[in-house]
């Protein structure tokens, strides 16, 4: 349950419905073309009872993560394979971001080729001097 | 001094990964209502991007636009921002002063000509030559015409930039005005407020970077963005104003249910800002929500509006006007207010007009 600071915050509006039914169309269309969307649920005038509702309604699913990046953030596969609830904290704990994702992977999990070859670097580096590490390359580009 | 690194040249030197970046564009075109997908590619373009070159000056000002921008509890998304810009020059958050310091100002200037940007806090004193208001023998004046003329543009942070604010105010003993009514001919950015919400200012730079253009502004030069909208119109409190239920009071039963504050001097139909979405203190709240109506503090000549508690329909010419379009709807509000705006600042400028300037 999110945190009220006003009995207005409480007042369903029915715009949870109204998202679930947007949300259906883009799953349908990843479905068919693999396009992915996504959903922008601070830029809905959605009560905190609204949110509360559209989380229960889409639940939770298979897969939960969570980030540690400039702050937390945290995300979950609803039961609808594909639809994604992600969430970003900013300072205080509050909620920053916070968007729904039709994807097959929302794609702040997947790592950058930047960082990967960052990575790369760092791991010839750490095992300096060890031979084996020109036989681990392969696996590290994956 | 050689070509600035990118944006993701720097990141990969701190160690933040482009998850962060990524997260951060998610967070800044939610705040500017862009279409959600646009987050991925605003990431890409900025870590492409150099980083942006600031130069900020500070004028007849409290700093409370600095604390806004600053003030975080790190390390947090609201930080990114520090690695997109280069802070080449700011007098309060530097460690050099004096002669090092004006040194760091003309060097930063030489380096990026045609490409900083300087950001502006604090209105320009210009009575008697602008004497009122001098560092390292100059005039804030003369600081502020030297620094603009080989800059991008100018982003006036906070009320008294953009529009003269506190010490603009009656009866104005240092000829203070904004920027805009010095520097022409440059593109010019207010993000107003007392202070300015820290997200707007953020958001707005961080769209000149992975933009390379202004962002869409209104009449008084403010990001739509973060300013379409009154704080009326995104009110919690707005369905008992439609219904007509006022507080008559800060300690009445209407103010515990917590009923609209018109009456007690809210400002909200004729102010535009964030605060009602975003809001302040990391989310906690704005001042609405707090118990106490909006003073406007983001609109010109808030200060001399008749008082803070006084409603607006006892401060206005025609408070039928501001009554009428505001009960009508949020988009009537919005057209009442930009007329009442205008005609504050053609005011303002015809009293500036008015005051000696030398
Ligand atoms: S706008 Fe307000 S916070 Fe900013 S410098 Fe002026 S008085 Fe201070
Ligand atoms: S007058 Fe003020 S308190 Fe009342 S609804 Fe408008 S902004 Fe909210």
């Amino acid at each position: 349950m999110r945190a009220r600071s006003n009995d207005m915050a409480a007042i369903p509006t029915g715009l949870a419905g109204g998202v679930l039914q947007e949300i259906a169309g883009r799953l349908a269309d990843l479905a068919r073309t693999g396009e992915s969307a996504a959903i922008d649920l601070r830029s809905l005038p959605m009560t905190s009872t609204d949110l509360d509702e559209l989380e229960h309604r889409l639940g939770r699913g298979e897969v939960a993560a969570r980030l540690t990046l400039a702050g937390a953030s945290e995300l979950w596969e609803t039961r609808y394979s594909g639809v994604w609830w992600v969430r970003h904290y900013g300072a205080g704990g509050r909620i920053a971001a916070e968007r729904i994702e039709i994807a097959a992977v929302p794609e702040i999990l997947v790592a950058h080729a930047a960082d990967i070859a960052a990575a790369a670097a760092r791991a010839r580096c750490d095992l300096g001097g060890d031979a084996s590490v020109t036989d681990m390359e392969p696996g590290i580009h994956g | 001094m050689g070509e600035r690194e990118t944006i993701g040249e720097l990141l990969l030197a701190r160690g933040i990964s482009r998850r962060a970046l990524l997260k951060y564009a998610t967070y800044l075109a939610s705040t500017m209502a862009l279409p959600p997908m646009a987050s991925s590619v605003m990431a890409e373009a900025l870590a492409k991007a150099r980083r942006q070159s600031v130069i900020w000056l500070s004028l007849q000002e409290c700093t409370g636009c600095t604390e806004s921008l600053t003030r975080s509890f790190s390390p947090t998304i609201e930080d990114m921002i520090f690695n997109l810009i280069s802070l080449d020059y700011h007098e309060t958050l530097q460690a050099v002063s004096g002669a090092a310091a004006e040194q760091a100002r003309l060097a930063a200037m030489h380096d990026n000509k045609g490409k900083y940007v300087v950001v502006v806090d604090g209105s320009v004193s210009t009575r008697d030559g602008g004497v009122y208001a001098a560092s390292a023998g100059k005039t804030n004046l003369q600081m502020l015409q030297e620094t603009a003329q080989d800059a991008l543009a100018l982003i006036c942070v906070g009320t008294c930039a953009a529009f003269g604010g506190v010490p603009h105010a009656r009866p104005n003993p240092t000829g203070a005005v904004p920027v805009s009514d010095v520097i022409g001919g440059k593109p010019l950015i207010n993000i107003s407020g007392c202070p300015p919400i820290a997200e707007a200012m953020a958001g707005t730079i961080a769209y000149l970077i992975t933009f390379n253009r202004l962002p869409d502004l209104d009449h008084l030069n403010r990001p739509k963005a973060y300013f379409g909208d009154s704080i009326h119109d995104r009110c919690y409190r707005r369905p008992f104003y439609d219904k007509g239920l006022f507080a008559k009071s800060f300690d009445d039963e209407g103010a515990r249910k917590g009923w609209c504050l018109f009456e007690l001097g809210c400002k909200g139909p004729v102010t535009h800002n964030a605060c009602a979405t975003l809001k302040w203190n990391g989310g906690v709240s704005f001042p609405i929500e707090s118990g106490h109506g909006c003073l406007g503090c983001s609109e010109p000549n808030f200060w001399d509006q008749g008082g803070f508690y006084r409603p607006l329909s006892a401060t206005t010419a025609n408070p039928a006007a501001v009554i009428g379009g505001a009960a009508a709807a949020g988009v009537a509000v919005g057209v009442t207010s930009a007329l009442l705006a205008r005609r504050r600042k053609q005011q303002a400028a015809q009293q500036a007009a008015k005051e000696p300037q030398a």
